[in-house]
């Protein structure tokens, strides 16, 4: 596909994304935050109920060869990452999707939020020109790096290229125990629901 | 019409982002957000610093600005997307932080989420709907990360409120 037309489908998919989210007010942020602070899950469902879809169809088109799967080494990075992005986004009140639905709702606090996002990205850039960690995609070599603390590339591909197993059996396994996790917030929801009828 | 004046299911929503998604994995990639951020902040650097910018090597071995970039338009599209939503739905007016300490949350939040995306070469989105469903090792320890880190930032609010 060329380059206009990658641009084109990823705007089309973003608007529709933009939509969806602004109309249901689905938050990622919310949906970890809620989950720990007020025991409420309505964001959470719907992210599990996401990710049940996601892993079905992309380790069914993974077992056939098919896709674009994500390609990079991954380590410790990914852990400090993502522990300060979620110390930031609860601070901040609002995810990457987020920023920009709210920006888009004339939020002037998620557009300072996604001003400043741009600014830790480019102080990031800084850092990393002076201590090159994590390595850049080029030095990466899909094999454990420990000396660099990357244990490298993993996936539904690359379990059914080990083991000689379907990556859709994994994918189912992942699957179910997403449910289980799905099912016990439903369960919890009724004994709130029942505990609020007693309290009454 | 009614899909404008009531809120949508967030189950249905995301649903239907998840099917969208699967088709977008079969022709570019799965839907993420911070790389797309991060070429709009090279884009930006460019533009502010000219050829100074490829004094920092980041930007040339990591992220070389290109407005061809597909992932920006994700991004620009969520924007748009939202403001039509907000607008045909009587929901768009400006709203800007009431208190100080609010403004001081967001800019940290702000500098945390997008150190925290370059670090771990992924955002919340990409852990969420991209590298978990297709169980790499990664989005793994992306959850663990963000799981952690949203409960540090929780205990963090939690003070802030009662304060």
């Amino acid at each position: 596909m060329s380059v206009v037309g990658e641009c084109l489908v990823a705007f089309i998919f973003g608007t529709v994304v933009g939509l969806l989210v602004q109309r249901s007010r689905f938050c990622n942020t919310a949906a970890l935050r809620d989950a720990i602070l007020f025991k409420t899950f309505r964001n959470t469902k719907a992210l599990l109920v996401a990710m049940m879809i996601l892993t079905i169809g992309f380790t069914t088109f993974i077992t056939f060869g098919d896709g674009n799967p994500m390609h990079f080494d991954v380590g410790l990075n990914q852990v400090v990452g993502l522990f300060l992005f979620g110390i930031g986004m609860v601070l901040a009140g609002a995810c990457t999707v987020s920023t920009w639905v709210k920006t888009g709702e004339g939020n002037i606090g998620a557009l300072w939020a996604l001003l400043f996002t741009f600014i830790g990205m480019f102080l990031f850039s800084l850092l990393w020109s002076y201590n090159y960690w994590p390595p850049a995609p080029a030095a990466m070599t899909g094999e454990p790096n420990l000396e660099a603390l990357q244990l490298g590339y993993s996936n539904a591909a690359t379990l059914q290229e080990k083991y000689g197993i379907p990556a859709i059996v994994f994918g189912i396994g992942q699957t179910l125990v997403l449910l289980a996790i799905y099912r016990a917030i439903l369960r919890k929801e009724r004994s709130q629901s029942q505990g609020d009828v007693s309290n009454s | 019409m009614e899909f404008f004046r009531k809120t949508l299911d967030p189950v249905i929503a995301l649903a239907i982002i998840a099917v969208l998604d699967i088709f977008m994995f079969l022709i570019i990639g799965a839907w993420t957000v911070g790389g797309g951020e991060t070429m709009m902040t090279g884009l930006a650097a460019q533009a502010v610093l000219g050829d100074e910018l490829e004094r920092i090597p980041f930007w040339t071995l990591v992220f070389e600005p290109d407005a061809g970039y597909w992932k920006i338009y994700i991004s620009l599209g969520m924007l748009f997307g939202a403001f039509v939503g907000a607008v045909l739905s009587k929901e768009f007016y400006l709203r800007f932080p009431r208190h100080l300490s609010e403004w001081v949350l967001i800019t940290i939040g702000g500098l945390l989420m997008g150190f925290g995306i370059r670090l771990a070469f992924v955002c919340n989105v990409s852990t969420f709907f991209g590298l978990t469903p297709e169980m790499n090792l990664g989005g793994y320890l992306a959850i663990s990360g963000i799981i952690a880190g949203a409960w540090v930032g929780s205990l963090i609010y939690k003070k802030i409120l009662e304060a």
